[in-house]
Formats: structure tokens, sequence, C-alpha cells
């Protein structure tokens, strides 16, 4: 039973960022706009929340410290994707490019900035957020121990973001609207919906939630910060195709990940994979693999939303 | 006479051409105010080491620049060439790694080769290997249509993975924690270069990244296949129309692309030049590289050889300007920024057209001016 | 006076090109004005500029009298304007209900409140009997019922400006008719129409009167009760026309293609796109296939080309089975094919003209050598087809196909096409979009080949060309062959009953 709670608490921490990226993709593409820059984004995120928590943990200390670095995490996420959606949406960019030049930038710039300031580009940090057992919810027998024990804050916060993200994409306004841009900005623009500026959000949003994950990504899985989150922004994405770019599936879907992440990073502490004679590489391989085969099974009827990845030209009708 | 000097300057090449140079001005711009910003008073110094680059060591740093190059030329022409085919290849640096270990499997193992040929083997092995991991993310977009770039990131995580675990079985240095040496056959002969750039790592690579160069030239503009390959990436829908046979054309050009950048990893590997590969979790830069170059060469082949050579010119300075205290990672700093500003094309672009058009305008004003007499 | 409407001498540009010079427009209240043009004549850009999407280097707008400035979709939505696109605006996976209130929506603190919504369509729904289902989605209802949904947007917040961007093209003589209907109603109502068109028989049946423009200039204003459709037609298109083509008896030889038992399944909803379809066509013979936008026809000639997949069924071209040959096969074996959307499929459009001119032949012996093109053999090749086909661009055989214009390009397919000497020439909508000029010209080129003993199956929406085109018409609907007719025995409101499905006169063998 307590591999059983291990597995489930671990997959939590995997899942959780991928469940928040993903669903922040899904803004972005849904309103039309592939973002590929996730994994930068994740990268400046992760940077700069770690940085933030280097240098206050002596001060301010656990869940406030967290909270902030939440914060500050998607705001710099926030701003980081205005320039993908400044090139994407005003420029008409090819989006892909302008994505990769961000996934190119944010490495570099956090490695560079590391190392002009403290001489060596990992970032410690200490771990004050850890929770060893939620009180009260914690003691529930079977569902304390699976959720509630072994865990972060961070992981309330993912879900709380996914249930408002699914809810509002379905039953606002906004959401209508950020859905027609995403399909036929054209019809949208007709009834006087500002497609530039639905747009704009969606990759906002992406951005914000993506400089999340980033920070929620690193914190319970490392002790330093490397200006690296280990390609999730792009599995984050494949969560997003395998999920077809709906809330419910890409939920499924980042739980998906998230145990065959598990597997890669956490075999040895589960006995029948240890015992197995199956080098640590190709337990690595595993979430990577893994998103070949879905992506085989889930892209030959794509539900791609129709106008993603093409720049609105108010002239072509 | 007149209108020939007309059409240089106003046909689509030049405007594409112009809009790459002012997105390289305006990274350099980018990577001075960073250099400013982390460093003010040796800013200056610094940037300059980055400008001079390759002409701050005499023959050597020029050699250099030529060894740097030599691979990012071929991932170039590994992201340029599936570019042309409609294909973002962004798995140039698990095909680049793959070929790489490859190379240097054979280099170190199949000693029983006869030496003038063992390297030329070596690079036959990393052309096939590299066009075999290319093959994959060709396959899964034209028979199951999965997106191939992110198949093909994948399958760079999954390549250095399997690359490490092949490393550490097969060739592996556990005190260096890296490959051994290459036997002296396998090294890529120096054809007098080392005289002429001396101190440099220079070999004949360059020359071979040369020859594809030229080559795959000559397949995109004068070949039937190129022409199937380009009309793909155009319009698939057109060519499937006009019976191109699009799902064998995707693949092809995945293949080829995967070998050209197999075929770089095998390059740099066997260049003799204390290069070994390393058994770390981290993805070949030089595939990354390879998107900037075939970004700012236009994906035209010529175009790439030329800005592989700027980015190597640039990356030699990046190392100089370690010397003035910044980290060398501001090149790849100015180097995402120059792709970034690449993107924004339409931007340069139209800034070009205005200039353009004011002064055609200007040329018409005083043509009406002159002809005026005649007119009446 | 009391015009609703007021454009004067506007004046729209696109680079050097006017696409309207000095057009002046006005509307009465609680009538229907026609606005009369040819593809290409500025109406669309007119009414773009007065529905916001444009803004006109000069004139003036008056609403109720009163000069505006129209900035975007939402200025002309406050005066009271709103437009039915010629291609609808409506979102594929929206409900009818979710499409009516986008941009409208009623919400409380952001969140959407249906309620109100659903009572005012179906109320409106009810009053001009559209039968709606406010929970279907747009990719599962007609094109018909599409319509209504963009006519009830317009309705739901009360425009009473109503403009209507060719509504009929799409339509069967019934639908239009009730179309017809509803526009009188409106207009009743008090409410205001322009309607834009090219078909004279609809200006006739419902216009008070009607403004008319050629090649972006205005012609003139006219009551429709007093003019005639010749006249009409005169003013359009500058000279007299005749689109009744010339044609002799048809004298059809042995089937040269032949469809047996085709079914083909839409890969996007896995329904049945096409049903077991069978027909022949004959040496010297036209061949149509009429039918209602989005009734198998596409799918249909994807089939027989081999750009689609079938599920089951066999294609026989002069006696010899090409079901599983490939589609370069199938061009090598004599099948010619005018697509039906010349930017997708038709032309490689950032290739130049002379490299689209060889699309189909480009590997020949004649352009190739060890795999090397042969360019001088490619120019010369173009330099023939531009003369004989009439192809005008800027760069002669150098010049970029996105650069030239819609009838240029059509003729550099067709050109391709033909000049392969093919058996059977399937040709899909090959003059939509086009002007009346290209338009004769290819009429007659298809012409031509059916005298030259060669086959041809059409495929048309458009029941002017049918009727005047076809030596037998063939009637889809739903992805059946519903009639097999010749078209000087019917009458063009009875092909309309077969295209609704309202009547069938082939039973299908199953």
């Amino acid at each position: 039973m307590s591999v059983l709670y291990f597995i489930i608490q671990q997959t939590m921490y995997f899942a959780i960022p991928l469940l928040i990226v993903a669903i922040g993709a899904m803004y972005s593409e849904r309103s039309g706009v592939i973002n590929i820059a996730l994994e930068g984004i994740m990268v400046m995120g992760a940077f700069v929340g770690i940085f933030f928590i280097n240098i206050f943990q002596d001060s301010i200390s656990g869940q406030l410290l967290l909270i902030l670095a939440v914060l500050i995490a998607g705001a710099v996420g926030g701003i980081f994707s205005l320039l993908h959606a400044f090139a994407s949406v005003n420029m008409k960019a090819d989006q892909t490019i302008s994505g990769t030049a961000l996934n190119m930038f944010a490495p570099a710039f956090a490695i560079y900035v590391a190392r002009m300031i403290q001489g060596s580009q990992q970032i410690p940090f200490t771990d004050t957020f850890y929770i060893a057992k939620v009180p009260v919810l914690g003691s529930i027998p079977v569902i304390g121990p699976m959720f509630f024990q072994n865990c972060y804050i961070t992981t309330f916060i993912g879900i709380g973001i996914f249930l408002v993200a699914a809810f509002a994409i379905k039953k606002t306004r906004f959401g209508l609207r950020l859905r027609a841009c995403g399909e036929h900005p054209g019809a949208a623009d007709s009834v006087g919906v500002n497609v530039a500026g639905i747009r704009y959000a969606g990759v906002i949003i992406s951005g914000v939630l993506a400089g999340i994950g980033g920070l929620v990504f690193v914190v319970p899985t490392s002790t330093n910060f490397n200006a690296t989150v280990a390609g999730y922004g792009f599995l984050a994405i494949a969560v997003l195709i395998f999920g077809q770019w709906r809330s419910g599936k890409i939920l499924m879907a980042a739980f998906f990940f998230g145990i065959m992440k598990t597997l890669a990073s956490a075999y040895s502490a589960i006995p029948i994979l240890k015992s197995l004679p199956i080098p640590n590489e190709i337990y690595k391989t595993i979430p990577y693999v893994a998103t070949l085969i879905v992506l085989i099974f889930s892209s030959k009827n794509s539900q791609a939303p129709r106008a993603e990845g093409i720049p609105y030209d108010k002239g072509s009708r | 006479m007149n209108s020939k000097r007309k059409s240089i300057f106003k046909g689509e090449g030049f405007v594409n051409f112009s809009s790459s140079i002012l997105a390289i001005i305006c990274g350099l711009l980018f990577g001075f105010i960073i250099l400013l910003a982390s460093n003010p008073s040796q800013a200056v110094n610094g940037f300059m080491m980055i400008i001079k680059g390759g002409f701050t060591d005499g023959m050597k740093g020029v050699g250099d620049v030529l060894y740097y190059a030599t691979p990012i030329i071929m991932t170039g022409l590994s992201v340029g060439f599936a570019f042309k085919t409609g294909l973002f290849n962004i798995g140039a640096s698990g095909q680049f790694t793959a070929g790489a270990f490859a190379a240097v499997y054979v280099g170190i193992k199949w000693t029983f080769l006869p030496a003038s040929i063992h390297w030329l083997v070596a690079l036959l092995a990393a052309i096939l290997v590299g066009a075999l991991v290319g093959s994959i993310p060709g396959i899964l977009k034209a028979f199951f249509n999965v997106n191939e770039v992110i198949s093909a990131i994948m399958m760079n995580y999954i390549g250095m993975y399997i690359v490490n675990l092949l490393v550490r079985n097969y060739i592996y240095d556990p005190l260096k924690n890296q490959s051994v040496a290459v036997a002296k056959s396998a090294i890529l002969p120096k054809a007098g270069l080392d005289k002429i750039f001396v101190g440099a790592s220079l070999n004949i690579g360059i020359f071979i990244a040369v020859l594809c160069v030229i080559l795959i030239y000559v397949i995109l503009n004068k070949t039937t296949f190129g022409y199937e390959l380009k009309a793909c990436g155009l319009n698939p829908h057109a060519s499937k129309y006009a019976g191109i046979n699009e799902k064998r054309n995707i693949v092809l050009s995945m293949v080829i692309s995967g070998a050209l950048a197999g075929l770089g990893g095998a390059l740099l590997y066997l260049a003799g030049s204390g290069k070994y590969l390393q058994v770390l979790d981290i993805i070949a830069p030089e595939g990354f590289s390879g998107i900037s170059v075939a970004l700012l060469g236009l994906s035209n082949p010529i175009g790439i050889l030329f800005s592989g050579l700027f980015i190597g010119h640039i990356t030699v300075g990046g190392y100089n300007m370690q010397l003035f205290d910044f980290v060398s990672e501001a090149i790849d700093i100015i180097i995402a920024a120059i792709v970034y500003c690449g993107a924004l094309s339409l931007l340069f672009k139209t800034m070009i057209h205005k200039i353009q058009m004011k002064r055609a305008k200007k040329a018409e004003a005083k043509a009406v001016g002159t002809d005026k007499g005649k007119e009446a | 006076m009391e015009y609703v409407i007021e454009m004067n001498h506007i004046t729209k540009q696109f680079g050097d090109f006017k696409a309207n010079d000095d057009i002046t427009l006005q509307v009465k209240k609680g009538e229907v004005h026609a606005l009369l043009g040819e593809n290409g004549a500025g109406k669309s850009t007119l009414m773009s500029v007065l529905f916001g999407l444009y803004q006109p280097e000069e004139g003036e707008i008056k609403i109720n009298g009163k000069t505006v400035k129209i900035n975007n979709p939402n200025d002309a939505n406050d005066l009271g304007i709103g437009m039915v696109h010629q291609h609808f605006k409506l979102v594929h996976n929206f409900t009818v209900l979710e499409s009516i209130v986008l941009g409208r929506e009623t919400v409380k603190m952001g969140v959407l409140k249906m309620e109100d919504a659903r009572k005012k369509v179906m109320e409106l729904s009810e009053k001009y009997k559209f039968k709606i289902d406010p929970d279907a989605y747009i990719s599962d209802i007609t094109v018909g019922m599409q319509q209504r949904v963009e006519i009830l947007k317009m309705l739901y917040c009360d425009n009473d400006i109503l403009i209507f961007d060719e509504p009929t093209a799409v339509l069967t003589p019934q639908e239009i008719h009730e179309l017809m209907k509803v526009m009188k109603q409106l207009v009743a109502e008090g409410k205001s129409i322009i309607f834009i068109t090219h078909k004279l028989n609809e200006i006739k049946e419902v216009a008070d009167r009607c403004s008319v423009l050629r090649k972006g200039k205005y012609i003139g204003t006219i009551n429709v009760a007093d003019t005639t459709k010749e006249q009409m037609s005169e003013m359009m298109v500058g000279r007299k026309v005749n689109l009744n083509v010339e044609k002799t008896e048809m004298n059809p030889g042995d089937a040269v293609l032949e469809v047996k038992n085709l079914t083909i399944k839409s890969k996007a909803s896995g329904k049945e796109a096409v049903k077991n379809v069978s027909f022949k066509v004959r040496k010297g013979e036209i061949l149509c296939v009429a039918g209602i936008d989005g009734n198998g026809q596409s799918e249909l000639v994807y089939g027989i080309t081999g750009l689609m997949p079938l599920d089951s069924g066999q294609v026989i071209l002069n006696g010899k089975d090409i079901t599983k040959e490939s589609i370069r096969q199938k061009c090598i074996d004599g099948m010619a094919h005018i697509p039906e959307d010349r930017h997708k499929d038709g032309l490689v459009l950032d290739y130049t003209l002379q490299e689209n001119l060889v699309l189909q032949t480009y590997y020949t012996d004649r352009f190739q050598k060890h795999g090397f093109l042969k360019f001088d053999a490619i120019r010369e090749y173009a330099k023939e087809l531009i003369k004989k086909f009439d192809i005008r661009s800027s760069h002669g055989e150098t010049s970029s196909a996105r650069g030239m214009s819609g009838g240029n390009q059509q003729k550099a397919i067709i050109a391709r096409e033909l000049d392969r000497n093919p058996e059977i020439v399937i040709a899909v909508q090959p003059v939509r979009g086009l002007d009346v000029g290209a338009i004769e010209y290819i009429h007659k080129q298809l012409v031509a080949q059916r005298d030259a003993g060669k086959a041809v199956l059409l495929v048309s929406l458009e029941l002017d060309e049918v009727m005047n085109l076809s030596d037998r018409i063939v009637v889809m609907y739903e992805g059946e062959i519903v009639a097999d007719l010749n078209p000087k025995e019917i009458t063009t409101e009875e092909l309309g009953l077969y295209m609704a499905g309202a009547k069938r006169s082939v039973k299908n063998e199953q």
C-alpha cells in the first residue's frame, strides 16, 4: 500500500505542473496562436521564482515564500510571453520560429544572469515548503495519504487553476469569444470581437501559467535550478494534443504523463521495477517514448482549432 | 542598364537579404544592451570582441571560425533543407548526437579497417544513423499525421539518453565520464590546413560541408526531386493533386535532413580537437544553432554557408569576450535575439518596401519632370 | 429625401488598384435595393466599407441623414446595420445559439446567461418560420439553415438595415423562393435591404431599385419595374452578352469514364459522404453533376481522381479499371482535373507560371533528363501555352502565380489540363468567382472538348451553368444520385426539387 501512496504522491509532483502548463497552452492555441515557447517560458518563470526564493529564504519562509514566488513566476511568464504575442499577433510572424527563439533565449539568459551574479549557473534553494501531512484532511483514511501527505501547496493551487480555467473556457463570455477566435477569427471579427486582443489574452494566460508551471515543477523535484525544465514545456504540448484541446481530456492526459514520468524518475523506489535488469537511461526515455506512441494514436483525427497558427488578416475574408 | 541595377535592389532576394542583415543588427544591439546592463565599464570592450570575432587572433582565429562553423553549417543545411519541404526539423540535435556516436563508435572499434578509409567509413556510419533517426519523425508525420516538431523533440531526448547508455556500455572512459579517444586513422585528414591556420583545429571537414552546400543547392534548384520537394513544402495539396507522392517526399526529406545532421556530428567529433561524447543529460546545442543558421540563411544553401560562418565568427568572439569577465552565453542570447528578429521579418520587409517606395516616387517625380518637355 | 443610407463618392484603394472609384449608393427606407455587378466589380468592397471592415480614402456615409464614421463592425451594428456574408461567418463547432449570441452576449460577472437569448431566438425563429434548433451544431445543419442562423444574427440585435451578400448562390430554387418571402416580410416591417447579386431574375422578383457597378465604377441606379433584364445585363457587363452557349447536337459515343457503386466515408465525420454512386460519361458528352453544395460532389470528384480514398466501388477509364492506380497514373491514362479550389489544389502559388504549367508533366522526358529539369524546354512550352490560351500576366512565364488574376490563374490550369489531350476532363465549378469574359472563354473550351469527342464531367452549383452546358444531368442529394435527367425535358424548378431531396427518380439498387 505504501508503494501505491508513494507513486500517487510522486505522480502529483509531475502531473500538476504538466496540467497547469497544458491548460495554459489550451488557452493560447484555442485563441489561435501556437505557443511552442512554453519550455522557455517555464525556464524563465522557474529561474526568477527560484532566484527569489534563493534570496529571501532566510527572511521569509514556508508557504508565504512559495506563494510569493508563484506569483512572481507567473508575472515573469506573462511578461516574457508578450514577446511571442507581439510576434504572432502584430507581426504575423511564423509562430514556431518565434517560439523557438524564446526557447533558445530563456536558458541562455538564465545561465548568463546566474553566472554574472553568483558565478555558477546552478541556483540552490532550501525546501521549506514541504507538507508532511495536511491537518485533518491528511488523517482521512486512503484519501489522506494519497493526496494530503507528502505534498506541496502548489498541488492545490494547480487543481484550483485547472477548475477555474476549465469553467471559464466553457461558460464565460471571454471563453466563448476566445474559442471563436481560434476556430474562425473572421466570424469573431464580423461581430466586433477584438481578435488581436483576445489572442494577446490567450498567449498571456499561457505565459502566466507556464511561468507558474516552471516553478511548480522545480520545487518538489529538485534542490537547485539549472536553467532547464527537462522538456516539460514540450511534454505539455503533447498533453494538449493527446487531450484533444479539451480540458477534461487534458486532465487525464496530464496524469497519464505524470505516471510515465514517475516511472522514469522514481523506479528505483519501486521494488518490482528496481529488480528488473533495465538500465537507468531506458527508464528515463519512458515519458518521451510514451509521447510518441500516444501521438501516433491521437494525431489522425485531430480536433485542433482550425485557425491555429494562422495569423489573422482582415483583408482575406 | 539602369533597369538591371534596379532589379537587383528590388528583387525578393535583396529584400530578404536586407531583412536578415537588419535582424543581425538588432540582435547585436540587444546583446550590447545586455552587456551594458551587466557590466557597463567593460561593455564596449566585450562587444568589440564579439564583432571582431575570428579576426582577433590572426590565422588561428580564422581557422577557429571555420572549425566552429563546420558542424553548424551541417545542422543548418539539415534544418534548411527540411524547411524547403515544409517541415520544421527541430530534431537536428538528436540526429547530430546519434551520428556523432556512430562515427565515434566506428572510429574506436573498427580498427580492422585500412587506415585510408577508416574515417570515411566512420562518416558513412554517421550519415546512415543520422538518416535513420531523422526518418522516424518523417514516417510518423507522413503516415500518422504526427506533428514533426513534437516528435522530433521527443527524439532529441530519446536519442540523448540512448547515446548516453551506449557510450557507457561500449566506449566509456569512467574516469572522465566520457567516450574514449578514437583511433588516429579515424580522425579527419588535415590536408595541409594545419600549416595555413596554425593552432586551429581545422581539417577537411569544412570542405565536406561546402561540398554538401553545393550538393543541396543542386538538388533543390536543378532537379525534378527538388521541384517536387519544394512543391510539397509550398503547397502539399497541389502536390498531391499533381500526383507527387508527398508521403514519400516527407520521409525522404527527413532522411536527408537527418543524414546531414548526422554527418555534422561526425565532422565535429572526428576533428581530433579533443572533443569527446560526454555522458550528460544535455541536448546537443549544435542542433538548435542549426535552426538559427537556417533561419538567418533563409533556408538557402548558399545563405546557410554564410550565416554558418557568421555564427561561427561571433561564437569565437564569445570565447574571447571572457577576457573581459563576460559569460560566453551572451552569444546564445544574441543568437536567440537574432532568430526572434528574423521572425519579425515582416516588420523589416515593410520597412524596406517603404524605403523603396519613397525612392521610386522620387525617381518617378524626377523622370516626370524631365519627360514633360518631350511629351509636350 | 428619406434615404436610410447614403454612400456618396466612395473611393477605396488597395495599393494602385481602385476597388471603388467614386461610387454613390442611396437606399430608401423600406425598399429592397439590389446592388448588381460582376465578380470583381467592387460590390463586396463597398459593403465592407459600409460595414466598417475597410476605411475609404474618399467619400462620406450618411445614415438616416446624419454623416457617420464607421470604424469597425461594432459601429455598423450600433447604427443598425447587419450583414449576411457570402461566406458565412459561423464557427463550425458552436451551437446555433452560441453563434447568434457571439459578440452580443448577456452575462453576469462575465458568466454567460443564455436563457433570455434562447427565448428571443425562438420567438424570432417562429415569427419567420425558420424552424431552427438552437442546440444543433453548425457543422451538422444544412447550408440553408446556416443562412437562417446568419439572418437571425442580424435580427437578434435589432438591425434594420440588412445587407445580403450573394445569398442565393448556395440555395435551391425553393429555398431561394423562401428567402425572397422573408425579405419581403422584412421590408414590410419597415426594414431596408441591400441585396447583392449578379442574378437578374432574382432582382426582377424582389428588388425595387437597382444600382449597377462595373470595374469599380458606378454606372447608374434604375427602377427595376421599368427596366428589362437585357438592359440591366448590358449595364453590368458594358456590352451585349449571350451567356447561352452555342452548342451543336450531342453525338455521344462509348463510355469513357464509368463509376460503379462508389462509396466514400468522410474523414472528419465518419459519415458516408458518397453512397453507392454509379454513372457513365460518354465520348462527346458533357455530363453535369448538379446539387447543393455539400451533398457529396466534392468527395465524389476527390474519390474519382484519387485524392481521397474510396471505401468501395470501381472507377473505369476506357475499359481499364483504374480504381487502384496512383493519381499520377490516372493522369497519364488521360484524366484531367480542373479542381474546385484553384488556390488549394490547382496551383503552387509561390511557383512561377512556367513551373505551374508543367506541374503534371515535369517528370516526362520532354522536361527532364536524368532527374535534371530542362529549363529551356519548360520555358518554351510555357510561352507556347501562354500564347495558345491567352494567359495574361505581368512578367509572362516568370510571373509568380500568386500575383495573377483569378481568371488568368484558371486559364493557366485549363491550359495545363487540356493541352495534355486528355480522354476525360473533370471540371469542378470552373468559373467560380470569374468575370463574364473568362466565363464565356472557359465554357467555350469545355464545349470544344466535347465537340472533339472527349468526355466532360462538370460539377456545378449554378443552375444556369447546369442548364446551359450539360447534355445530361445527374443530381446528387446527401451523397446519392437521385435523378438522371435530360436538360431539355426539365425546368429549373423541377431540378430544384431533386436538389432539395423532395423528389427522386433513380432508385438506388442496394
